[in-house]
Formats: C-alpha cells, structure tokens, sequence
C-alpha cells in the first residue's frame, strides 16, 4: 500500500492532498501560450444563465484576441464532470472557469494540478489553487420584490424555484423582505419543480400559482415558461438571468440581469499577468448583478421607490437587516443586526411570510 | 375552489392531451403485435421538428404536420428493423429513443429555448363551453386537444372494432400466422400501423411544443414517452382507454403542482414523484384489482413476436 502510494506519487500522478494551505502564485503566461477553459453546465443558446456566461467568454475573446479559449456545454453533476475539467487540464489550459457549483468533481481535479488556476461560479471552497466567485444577486432580488409589493393587489407572491439550496432561498427571502418593506401584508408562496430548464415543469407551477391567487410571480429559472403564464392571465412576473421582455411585455417588471463581462476579463488579464490569487469574490450590484430596466407597464413612481433603494445599496447600505423571523416564528436576526454577503450566500432558512420551501 | 377546479382540470386535459395522443399511437402499433418503445424519441423529434417548421413559416398546423411526418419516418425505420428485417423489437426501440433524442438534441441545439413564434390558440365551442367547471376544461381548449380526445380515438376505435380491415389487423396482432394463412398482408399491415403510430408519437410531440409548452429545450419529453407506454397497457389496448387514462394521468401531473401551491402537507419531493408512483400504479392496479380485467385488458396474444412466415 504504502510502495503503491509513494510509487504513484513519485510518477506525478498522483499529488499529497491538504498539504498547501498556502495560496500558489503562479507565473505569468503570454497572451499567445495561454488557454482559458469554460465549463457550463447548460448550452450556451439556453437564453439565461450560460448564455450570460458566454457573453463574458466572448468579452475575453475581444479583449485578448491572441488567446485561446475553449467551452464544453452541459457539463453533467457527475464524475463526467471530473474527466471533462481533466481534460481541459491535459489540454494545457492555465485557467479552468467553471460557471456553476461543481464542488468535489472540481476539487479533485484541481488539487492534483497545481500549476492550473480554478475558478468556480457559486463554489464555496478555497484552496491554493482554487477560487470562487458568485453575484450578489439578493439585492437585485430586494429591489425587485419592493416593486412587486407595490404592485401585487393580492398581496400573494409566486414564486417558481428549482431546490431549496441557499441560492434559492436567497432569491425568494429577498423578494419577500423587499415585498414587506412597503407592504407587510405580503406573503409568498414557492413551488420547487427540482429543475433549472424544464419549461413544462415551470409553467405547470406557475399556472398553479396564478390560480391560487398569485399575481406576481418570480423565481429563478432559465427560460421564460412562466412569464408566459403571467401574460396569458394578465398577471405580472419578475424573471433571472436576462431580459425576457419580448415573451411576455405586458407582464415583464424586471429581471435579475447577470453580467460577467468585465470580471471574466478582469480575471484573464490577473492570471496573465501572474497576480492570480485564490479567493472567494463576491460581484456586487451594479458590478455584474443588477435589476433590468423595469417593463413598460411599471408605473414610474413604483420604479423610482424601487430605484432608491437600489441607490442606497449600490452606496453600501444593507438591507438584510433583524429582526428577521424565520418560517416557524422563530428570531433568527435580532434586531440591529445585518446579514453580511457570506451569510447570506449560506442561506437555508425561510423567512416568515415565505411558505412552500421548508 | 371552483376557479381551481376549472384550472387543474384545464391543466389536466392539456398535460394529458401529450400522453393521450402517444399512447394512441402505440394502441395502433401493439395492436398489429409491435412494441415500439422508441415513443420517447419520436416525440422528441416531433417536438423539435415543430418548433424548426414553425419558426421557418408561423402556421402551428404546417408545425404539426411536420411533427407527424418526423414521427412516421422515424418509424419507419423501426419498422424497416423490426417488421421487415425482423430484429429484435426491444432493441430496436431503444435504439429509437436513443437515435431520436441525440438526433433532436443535436437538430435543436441552436433552437434551444427559442419559444415558438406560432401556437395553437383557444377555439371554444359555442354553448358548451359555457358550462361551469366542465366547460372551460374540456370544450374552451384548442383544435388539437378536441382532436387528440375525440375525433382520432373515436376514429381509430371505429375502425379498429367496426370494420373489417380492424378486424384483419387485430388478428394480424393475435395470430399473424393464422392472419397469413388468411390471406391477410401480414408485414404490410404491421409496416404501416407501426409507421402510423409513430406518427402520431411525433405529433404528440409536436403538440407539446405548439401548444402547451411553447419552447424546445433538451430532455423536453422528460420520460412522457415510457410514461405513454404503460398507459397503454392501463388502456387495455384501447384507443378511448388511451384517452382517458392521459386525461387521468394529466390530472395526477396538475395535481402535484395544485398541491405545492396549496401548500399541502405533503413534501414537494413526493408531490413530484406521483406522476412516477401513479405509472406503477397504472400498470398493477388493474391486472391485482380486477381478476376478470386480465382477459379484457389482456395484450394481444402476438405482442413482440417478430413473424416468420417461413420458419413455421
């Protein structure tokens, strides 16, 4: 056993694990030898989340003209996902992106080249070698839900998730704290479909929710299935990703709009430049996660409340602010208190007035 | 409670007009003694296919016919496999879904959430669909649904059990031997029934696409096609039995979503696997409940078999 390990460790396959606690600076590359891979994890036509990623692949491409970069679409949550990171790797890739949460199929990966910088959308591990990055997008969220408690004449929210992961409580949370900022009589009702691209599933939900009283949806989804719903009923919907206006115009309020541009290149020009370092990055609003410009039938006044609180956080003010209550009644975010990005990003409770996640 | 009601029901004659449509199809093919269990991937053509025509010229019929034609070419591949060549019909219907989901995969790729610029709207038929929660439902839908729920399997059900050619292909189904010694067109009739059913497959896809899901996107079908297939033996082989229990099964499908939206106290989780719980259910249920079910629903005696008329 122990001839096995020291065999394979001396053949440079396999690499002592836990041993560099301490961040790798890695050498500049020249603009010509580099590489760049992206792994997403759905097409990059999917109109949301990948296409906001391939924009950004296509801004490194613009910036760095002499620089090759490659893609796979629909990296699979499996140990597939491991081979294709491993591939991008043989390939001799300097930085490995990865455009959503990969975890320990990633991990494993990395820890064994060094040599190679990770970055991982919505990841939540660091190591020498290892970052990660994530949108703020709860204050978008925030801002959008102010606007849907001016507008909801229910006082009943839809909204249409995929699995209550932290991601997703974050969204629904912040609508619903929006909502109550203006008006405390909201509450919001959440179905999870265990799906982010599955139009059927989604307008199914969303059906389901305008006929329990909801004339608001949001969620977080890739397409536009349930904006669909909303403007066949002459509801309203808030949607993710980007602007969806043209599926559903009279319905459209705004969306949580993704940006990854300016960071992707950003990040391609430290890693040429050798000062890469691995960290958790947290993109905030305005600077890649921001509110869309609202629809066309979201009465100026609504807008300019919403827009205010959007200047007040884009000037550092947080509205994540106790007390907050969860679900049961409990407090959990006692008055006084704020909950800072991290904590957010860790989110897996419901607030009061969110029903249908726990 | 009554808007609800009219909702889910409406949702359910939707949701099962897809299933309803597919398990159609595979009556006709299973009747003539093929399983096809490409059905899956054929809808997934068809799904996409639609979508391509109708982005190409905005007429949801054009989109629909396409999707059948899709369906019926695909299967007449099988058909070529199974009735002509006679290879093994289990895995030449795998090799359907698989061929038919890579085919749309890759067919699609640049259609990939692009909604469907045309789609079948809303023909409510004068005086019944003014009837409280029934009316909406079942006669305030589009063309294709009354087509999918009445004219076609009221056609097939006339043709299968009131004429003589239903006659010849049920036997041909049953005894293709006896069928042949008959003078009946064996491999013909099971040629052109497997290709008819897997025409109607494909527009069951289409039908997804134009009118209840207006999108195309990887994995549409979801399972629908496998769920179509034991619908079919629920159906006992039937064609109004195919319809209804598509209508049932969209009913269960509406209702796990009425249920977390009503914040039933019952998890999501398990709301979301009735759909899956309600296939095994369909295919036990009726063979442990009712003992004299086994002969009525019995499949037919040839079911599988590949026919050799020179091996007998």
């Amino acid at each position: 056993m122990l001839g096995l390990a020291a065999g394979a460790a001396g053949s440079g396959l396999l690499r002592p694990l836990g041993l560099r606690a301490q961040p790798r600076i890695l050498p500049p590359v020249a603009e010509a030898d580099a590489l760049v891979a992206f792994g997403h994890t759905s097409p990059v036509t999917d109109g949301g989340w990948t296409m906001a990623h391939d924009q950004g692949v296509q801004a490194v491409r613009k910036a760095f003209p002499r620089l090759r970069t490659v893609f796979v679409e629909s990296v699979p949550y499996s140990a597939d996902a491991t081979r294709i990171f491993r591939q991008f790797v043989a390939e001799g890739a300097q930085m490995v992106i990865s455009t959503s949460n990969y975890g320990d199929f990633i991990r494993d990966v990395s820890d064994r080249a060094p040599e190679v910088a990770f970055m991982e959308c919505d990841g939540h591990a660091v190591s020498g070698n290892l970052g990660w990055y994530y949108i703020t997008h709860w204050y978008a969220s925030y801002v959008i839900g102010i606007a849907a408690g001016l507008m909801t004449r229910t006082n009943k929210l839809g909204f249409v998730g995929s699995f209550p992961i932290p991601s997703v409580y974050a969204g629904a949370n912040a609508v619903l704290l929006g909502a109550r900022s203006v008006n405390p009589a909201v509450t919001l009702q959440a179905i999870s479909i265990n799906a982010w691209f599955d139009p059927q599933a989604a307008t199914q939900a969303g059906t389901a929710l305008a006929e329990n009283g909801c004339d608001f949806l949001c969620g977080i989804m890739d397409e536009p299935a349930y904006l669909r719903v909303a403007e066949q009923r002459g509801i309203k919907a808030a949607m993710w990703n980007t602007d969806m206006r043209q599926y559903g115009p009279e319905a459209y309020v705004s969306s949580v709009t993704l940006d990854f541009r300016d960071y992707y290149v950003d990040l391609v020009r430290a890693r040429l430049a050798g000062t890469w370092q691995p960290e958790g990055r947290f993109l905030t609003l305005g600077c890649g996660v921001d509110r869309d410009p609202w629809g066309r039938t979201v009465p100026p006044e609504i807008a300019a409340q919403a827009d205010a609180m959007r200047t007040q956080i884009m000037a550092g003010y947080n509205p994540f602010r106790g007390p907050i209550h969860d679900a049961a009644g409990r407090l959990r975010v006692a008055a006084g208190e704020v909950m800072d990005d991290a904590l957010i990003y860790q989110w897996d409770w419901a607030v009061a007035g969110v029903t249908g996640l726990d | 409670m009554i808007d609800l009601l009219t909702g889910t029901l409406s949702t359910a004659v939707l949701a099962g007009g897809v299933l309803a449509l597919a398990a159609l199809g595979e009556v006709l093919a299973e009747r003539v003694g093929v399983t096809n269990l490409g059905v899956e991937g054929l809808m997934s053509l068809g799904a996409v296919i639609a979508i391509i025509t109708v982005v190409a010229t905005p007429d949801p019929w054009l989109g629909l016919l396409a999707a059948t034609l899709a369906g019926a070419v695909g299967g007449m591949v099988f058909a070529f496999a199974t009735v002509i060549v006679r290879a093994n019909q289990v895995l030449c219907g795998l090799a359907v879904t698989f061929l038919g989901l890579g085919l749309s995969a890759s067919v699609g790729h640049d259609y990939a959430g692009v909604p469907s610029p045309a789609t079948f709207g809303r023909v409510p038929i004068p005086g019944l669909s003014a009837l409280p929660v029934i009316g909406p439902a079942f006669f305030g839908q589009n063309l294709p649904v009354y087509l999918i729920y009445l004219v076609l399997p009221g056609l097939a059900h006339w043709v299968m059990f009131h004429t003589r050619h239903g006659l010849a292909m049920r036997a041909v189904g049953e005894n293709p031997a006896a069928a042949d010694a008959a003078g009946l067109p064996v491999t013909a009739l099971r040629f052109w029934y497997v290709t008819l059913g897997a025409g109607l497959a494909g527009a069951a896809g289409g039908y997804l696409t134009l009118t209840y899901v207006p999108v195309w996107s990887e994995g549409l079908i979801a399972g629908r096609g496998w769920i179509a297939l034991a619908l079919v033996i629920f159906a006992g082989y039937r064609p109004f039995g195919a319809t209804l229990s598509g209508l049932l099964f969209g009913l269960i499908t509406a209702l796990s979503f009425v249920g977390q939206a009503r914040n039933w106290p019952i998890a999501p989780a398990f709301l979301n696997m009735l759909p899956y719980l309600g296939t095994i259910a369909f295919i036990i249920v009726p063979v442990v409940v009712w003992h004299r079910m086994r002969r009525i629903m019995a499949a037919p005696a040839a079911l599988g078999v590949p026919y050799h008329r020179d091996v007998r």
